[in-house]
């Protein structure tokens, strides 16, 4: 009975090797060890010679005392994360949701086919196709259009605006995401609801207002902290199409951090500044698992044979 | 309604003209369908456009300048067809008449086409196929040869990078997916809400702490280094997915073959894994094409130039010769999108199938 149940224990752990093992090893490596990395790294004074000679806190001194580019760039974060929110990832997001789902299904495919297309095409193609839209001579898209059908002069978008110029590029991409969940959970609300609605007498906005709002409180929620946490970390567009400038203009937080490791060699610093948004994106990744469907995603299994 | 009409008189019967309310009803829904279409037509423009230039200038261009006319006089062309076709794909209501019409619409409007900008079409943007010293030869007095690799090294390691990529993450997150969504052992749930808070995490924020471990073990500027890389961050993700995948089989097929004397290994492999084929297929063509179009992991964490991957190809040529040829950039670009465009059409019935707790993506 002893060498079963020893025998038993043995091929639970065998299996357990065998079937998690490959995934434990491999976070572990690439993603726990960086997080453990970052949080020592923050307090160490490692610069482009990559050698750490002592334990301090200037890092974190500096942060809060001496640097005020960090500042400029909490600003510019703060506005670009805000208003790509609020006017693409989820109000953008909203509208084509409603009005895709409101079309024939042909139609309502090929407009979503057409905004999942800068989501699926590699990012470095994007960014240059934003450069050539804002292009600052007169072969740029954006002037094209403004000089031979409205007849103004050419801008100079990326040079005087750069901030609109990536939450446009942000925005055209994130709104699809929302898009997509948004579509699902509409496509998902009992069709006989929308009869019973118009039967009623509710008008579409009356439907909108009355049967789709009241299913999408979840989405929306969860789209908000998730876009809201992505905008705040990715930097990919960004580095693409203005490198973070003219001069430090469009450099967001995590930019910021990304510059100040890799173009002035100041590793540890970048990694304390790295280490606020990893406390930050914790946080959210908390809040958002309590949106999941958690009940189902942990219910036990219910064959217990190894 | 009975009961609430019950007490009170009932009106005379209105006369109704069913005809021409249903008429009426179909007038409205039709115009209030073209506002929408006519809406999200306007507001996809600025994302129709730019892929459409892209396309054009990169069988167009040539070197010193950018012809903007072919542009505008595709658009002239394509515009009144696709328009044309709406309104009838709208009218018409049987689909061979549609066809026929979709057919006919299309010959026309490439006869059109050929006939006004066929003359300009030309092949020679795509030259850096198999002239690997295009750059060079472009900026010949900047550059003192060398520096570019063939595009076809870059396209071999993106192939490579992207393939073995698919190929840990397939095989990793199956076995993790499966264990979690079928075995019970202590600490299932800390690891599951661990695996969570992993997915939510932004791995972005580990790109110092990434890149100095790389270093540190000798990865560093290694394709197979940004492989391992890549695969972990996106690992929880897959490891859902296929959870989700592998809740949907029905114990009792595994219960059924274990009773016919399988072992629980040899009924993961045998009966289970050929039930998730969907969503091994999704899985591959979503890792693939993610691995594909990556660029910050690779900007950061290869630097030699026989390293390259498809994007730092691209990036490099366009921020070498942006301003002096955007024909060879536009083809470049053509080259690098196709594959992932591709994978994404024929497949996208698979990649709606993945959800994550509930959330389809």
């Amino acid at each position: 009975m002893a060498d079963f149940a020893r025998a038993q224990l043995n091929r639970q752990r065998t299996n357990a090797a065998l079937f998690l093992g490959p995934a434990v090893v491999l976070l572990v490596c690439f993603f726990v060890a960086p997080v453990i990395v970052d949080l020592v790294l923050a307090f160490t004074d490692m610069d482009r010679t990559l050698a750490v000679t002592t334990l301090t806190l200037d890092n974190f001194v500096r942060m809060f005392t001496r640097d005020s580019r960090l500042l400029a760039s909490l600003a510019v974060t703060a506005i670009f994360v805000l208003s790509t929110l609020a006017a693409f990832n989820v109000t953008f997001a909203l509208l084509l949701a409603l009005t895709t789902t409101a079309l024939p299904k042909a139609f309502g495919g090929f407009f979503q086919a057409v905004w999942l297309l800068p989501r699926m095409s590699p990012s470095v193609v994007y960014a240059l196709l934003w450069a050539w839209v804002v292009d600052p001579n007169e072969r740029g898209l954006l002037n094209q259009i403004l000089v031979h059908v409205l007849g103004v002069a050419p801008i100079d978008l990326r040079g005087n605006q750069p901030l609109l110029v990536i939450i446009l590029a942000n925005g055209f991409i994130g709104a699809s995401l929302g898009m997509i969940i948004f579509t699902s959970a509409i496509r998902s609300i009992p069709e006989h609801l929308f009869h019973a609605a118009r039967a009623d007498g509710a008008g579409p906005l009356a439907v909108v207002r009355h049967i789709v709002f009241p299913a999408l409180r979840w989405p929306i929620s969860y789209m908000t902290i998730h876009q809201t946490l992505s905008l705040l970390v990715s930097f990919e567009y960004i580095l693409l199409i203005t490198g973070g400038g003219p001069f430090y203009d469009t450099t967001v937080f995590s930019l910021y951090a990304y510059r100040r490791a890799f173009e002035n060699g100041q590793y540890a610093y970048g990694a304390a500044l790295s280490l606020i948004l990893i406390v930050i994106g914790v946080i959210a990744a908390l809040g958002m698992w309590r949106l999941m469907d958690m009940r189902r995603l942990l219910q036990a299994p219910r064959i217990e044979v190894h | 309604m009975p009961a609430d009409t019950a007490g009170t008189p009932i009106a005379p019967p209105l006369r109704l003209d069913w005809t021409k309310l249903a008429q009426r009803a179909r007038l409205k829904r039709g115009a209030g369908q073209s506002a929408l279409l006519a809406f999200l037509l306007l507001v996809s423009l600025p994302i129709i456009l730019p892929y459409f230039w892209m396309v054009v200038i990169s069988f167009t261009a040539r070197s010193g300048g950018v012809s903007t006319d072919v542009l505008w006089t595709a658009c002239a062309v394509v515009a009144p067809a696709v328009l044309i076709y709406t309104v009838v794909h709208i009218a018409a209501p049987s689909p061979r008449l549609r066809l026929v019409a979709g057919v006919v619409i299309f010959v026309i409007g490439a006869a059109l086409l050929a006939a006004l900008v066929g003359g300009q079409l030309h092949f020679a943007n795509y030259r850096f196929l198999w002239n690997p010293n295009i750059v060079e030869e472009i900026r010949s007095k900047a550059t003192a040869g060398g520096q570019f690799p063939s595009v076809w090294i870059a396209f071999r390691n993106s192939l490579a990078l992207a393939l073995s990529q698919t190929v840990i993450i397939l095989a990793v997150a199956s076995l993790a997916g499966y264990y979690i969504s079928r075995f019970a052992f202590r600490g299932r749930e800390a690891f599951l809400q661990g695996m969570l808070v992993l997915h939510a995490f932004p791995a972005m924020t580990l790109i110092i702490p990434i890149f100095l471990i790389l270093h540190w073990v000798g990865l560093l500027d290694t394709i197979i280094g940004v492989m391992l890389v890549l695969a972990t961050i996106e690992l929880p993700f897959y490891v859902f997915v296929m959870k989700g995948f592998f809740d949907g089989v029905p114990w009792d097929i595994e219960m059924s073959a274990m009773t016919d004397g399988a072992t629980r290994r040899q009924a993961f492999r045998m009966v289970v894994l050929p039930q998730v084929r969907v969503g091994l297929i999704a899985v591959a063509v979503f890792a693939f094409i993610r691995a594909w179009e990556e660029y910050i992991f690779v900007r950061t964490m290869l630097i030699e130039n026989t390293n390259w991957v498809m994007s730092l190809y691209l990036f490099w040529v366009s921020d070498d010769i942006m301003g002096v040829d955007y024909g060879i950039v536009a083809a470049v670009s053509v080259f690098y999108v196709l594959p992932s465009l591709l994978l994404y059409v024929f497949c996208q019935r698979y990649l709606t199938q993945m959800t994550i707790g509930g959330i389809r993506g």
